[in-house]
């Protein structure tokens, strides 16, 4: 955004420990709203950063092979890349990103490059749970996708642009959401939401009691670690997207400036993402899991239907 | 009546005895796993101590009869993850093996197996009286008797069953031990793997194990 | 009414003397070459649809293995026992796997846990034990004690593993009985 390539390298750093730091506390804050619904006490807010810790402190770890490594390492830089490319103040000098006309589409790509890298590292270690899991994640994939293509689809015909930070400007000046403009496209999104997180009902992926954790049944250790690290960034780049493309994002370069702007915009952040993170959880905490077929049926059903009127919503209520 | 005093008198050892003879039994990994030099790096192990005792993945091996007692240990009512102990779905994510119970010999091997391929450091513990000294299987033809002859124990629970009371107590000794560095005895068994394979050897009839694999 | 007629019947067709155990249960004794017809005869023709257990008792003083077949009808809860006795040397039983389809579980076991061989039954011979090297354990003559002796380390310490029939005796001051003596394992 700016010229001087020291400031963006320092905001680069910073987006990507405030992602990791806000995504790990939010894992933390769903086994605490999980423990308190089911009358536990819970794990403290922060447990999740000492299991990482112990993982990244064990002593030994056993590989299969170059693409074990690599998939770990896949799937926290295309978390990371993903998150380069998605504005999470609006308009801030401290959390820069290479915003260009198109990143949506961009964006749509690389959304599904964490999951291909594991596919690819879980394919080597030869585990027949990890296969079965891989093949429930990429046909969830063709659930959840659809809609939510759908539903970008819909912004994209309405608002005649491809580019996040447009779409965050005509919200910042008119001060209306996008999912006041068009609902319809909105209740796509969020029900392909529920599918990105892999939450029950739709933790068809990694279910313990039938796949043994399915993709990630083999890797152990540093490589356990490296994958919560990466899975806590993403989780954090789909609340930011949504909370961008749909509720107004967070920050207003005009009303707030200086470190204090930037404070109240995270605070905004946290707030929205937070709310939208509950929703994916609290549907978990009381739903059980579906089969495969049935999880793929839902998406092509209601949300299938909600991102079909959300482009009728966006060519004739123009 | 007079019969009835010399049936067979036990005489109390004394603690030196007992100690002698534990060591005579299972000489190996009994006391002390050495999985840091607390020495060096004093600060850094302290800290990776204190995350490990706090976060503690189990895989609870259950075909014994005790396996009834884990869910409720997990659940609601004795809620051990607020300890930091939550279930791990393979031995691979796995720190803390946990045996319920009795152990026939045919999977005992899985066991052996199972153990093999958790990660450093990894923690043993026992459960219920037949993982110590056969329990009432000890004239049983297909259980074994004591588990620390064929894989490194850290914490025994006795009892039969063991309430879940007295498993979050051994947890405590446990992370007691882990705060220490006195718990993970997986280096120790690599260093003996010859000792424990003789007395594995003794057991599992139709041994078919590599000879070399991945760890 | 129902049990003397069945009674009645094992009596004409085949000659046998059944007698009532209890309320609903029939007890009927038989050479082993009768075993499979009769309980062809009692599925189908009297409607015991169901094979409630097959167990077998090492009667090693008269130097037999005693097969019970246990059916059941459902309809008035009524159970038939069907007994034969085979001897110890090559003992072998018909092969009975297609009456019922569970047939081949028990059937497992006891030749197994006995080493009662079933001509003509090819299910894979390893089922509950793995590598054993011993003659059947489950057979009377197998010496467990000694097994678990010569096997297993016990923990020092475990001193209270004595033979509990012969501490009751020395307890009580009773004589053991001879066929306690015989067959201890002591």
């Amino acid at each position: 955004m700016t010229g001087n390539w020291l400031i963006e390298l320092t905001g680069i750093v910073l987006t990507a420990l405030l992602a990791f730091t806000v995504g790990m506390f939010y894992g933390g804050l769903r086994r605490k709203v999980i423990a308190r619904a089911q009358n536990r006490v819970g794990p403290p807010v922060y447990q999740n950063f000492l299991d990482l810790l112990k993982l990244q402190g064990k002593t030994t770890n056993v590989t299969h092979g170059l693409m074990t490594h690599l998939a770990p390492v896949w799937v926290l830089v295309a978390a990371i890349t993903a998150l380069l490319f998605i504005p999470v103040l609006h308009g801030g000098l401290w959390f820069p990103n290479f915003t260009f006309k198109g990143d949506l589409i961009f964006l749509l790509y690389l959304m599904v490059m964490g999951s291909l890298g594991m596919a690819l590292g879980v394919g080597e270690t030869g585990n027949p749970n990890g296969a079965i899991g891989v093949s429930r994640g990429l046909s969830l994939i063709t659930g959840y996708e659809i809609p939510f293509v759908l539903s970008l689809v819909a912004i994209m015909i309405q608002f005649h642009t491809t580019s996040l930070t447009d779409l965050m400007h005509y919200q910042q000046a008119t001060g209306h959401w996008i999912a006041r403009e068009n609902p319809f496209a909105f209740l796509a999104a969020l029900f392909s939401v529920l599918g990105m997180f892999h939450y029950s009902p739709f933790d068809i992926i990694g279910a313990p009691a039938e796949l043994a954790s399915g993709p990630m049944s083999e890797f152990g250790g540093k490589y356990l670690g490296s994958l919560m690290t990466g899975g806590s960034i993403f989780a954090f780049v789909k609340l930011v997207l949504i909370t961008d493309l749909f509720l107004g994002g967070a920050g207003h370069p005009d009303a707030y400036t200086g470190a204090a702007g930037v404070l109240l915009g995270l605070v905004e952040l946290v707030i929205k993402t937070f709310l939208l993170y509950m929703i994916p959880v609290s549907i978990g905490i009381v739903m059980p899991r579906f089969r495969t077929e049935q999880a793929v049926r839902f998406f092509w059903r209601w949300p299938l239907l909600f991102g079909a009127l959300g482009i009728i919503w966006a060519v004739f209520w123009k | 009546m007079s019969e009835t005093k010399d049936i067979r008198i036990i005489t109390r050892p004394t603690k030196e005895q007992i100690r002698q003879a534990q060591i005579d039994f299972a000489p190996r990994c009994t006391a002390a796993g050495r999985v840091n030099d607390k020495e060096t790096q004093k600060m850094v192990q302290y800290i990776l101590n204190f995350a490990r005792k706090h976060s503690l993945f189990l895989l609870a091996y259950g075909t014994g009869c005790g396996a009834i007692e884990i869910p409720a240990t997990l659940t609601s009512r004795y809620d051990a993850e607020r300890l930091g102990i939550r279930g791990a779905a393979t031995p691979r994510q796995a720190d803390v093996l946990m045996i319920t119970g009795y152990l026939s010999t045919k999977t005992l091997k899985r066991v052996i197996r199972v153990y093999e391929q958790m990660q450093d450091p990894k923690y043993v513990v026992a459960f219920g009286s037949c993982t110590i000294n056969g329990g009432m299987y000890f004239d049983s033809y297909n259980t074994i008797k004591a588990l620390d002859r064929y894989i490194p124990v850290d914490v025994y629970i006795a009892g039969c069953m063991p309430r879940p009371e007295a498993v979050l107590k051994g947890f405590a000794k446990l992370q007691e031990l882990i705060q220490n560095g006195n718990a993970g005895n997986g280096e120790c068994y690599r260093k003996n793997l010859d000792w424990y394979r003789a007395n594995q050897q003794k057991v599992i009839k139709n041994w078919d194990f590599p000879d070399e694999y991945n760890w | 009414m129902t049990t003397q007629d069945i009674i009645r019947a094992l009596n004409e067709t085949f000659e046998l003397k059944a007698e009532v155990l209890h309320g609903n249960q029939i007890r009927v004794s038989m050479h082993k070459k009768q075993v499979a017809p009769v309980l062809l005869y009692l599925k189908n023709q009297w409607g015991f649809i169901h094979l409630d257990h097959v167990s077998c008792v090492d009667w090693i003083e008269e130097n037999v293995f005693e097969l019970v077949y246990i059916v059941y009808r459902p309809q008035d809860q009524l159970t038939v026992l069907v007994k034969t006795k085979i001897h110890r040397e090559h003992p072998e039983m018909e092969n009975m796997e297609g009456f019922w389809p569970h047939m081949r579980t028990y059937q497992r076991e006891i030749r197994e846990m006995f080493g009662i061989e079933f001509p003509g039954f090819e299910a894979p011979r390893e089922f509950i034990l793995e590598g054993w090297e011993e003659i059947p354990p489950m057979r009377r003559d197998f010496d467990t004690r000694g097994y678990v002796k010569r096997t297993y380390t016990t923990r020092p310490g475990r001193e209270d593993a004595w033979s509990v029939r012969e501490y009751i005796t020395r307890r009580t001051g009773e004589k053991l009985p001879d066929f306690a003596r015989k067959y201890s394992r002591d």
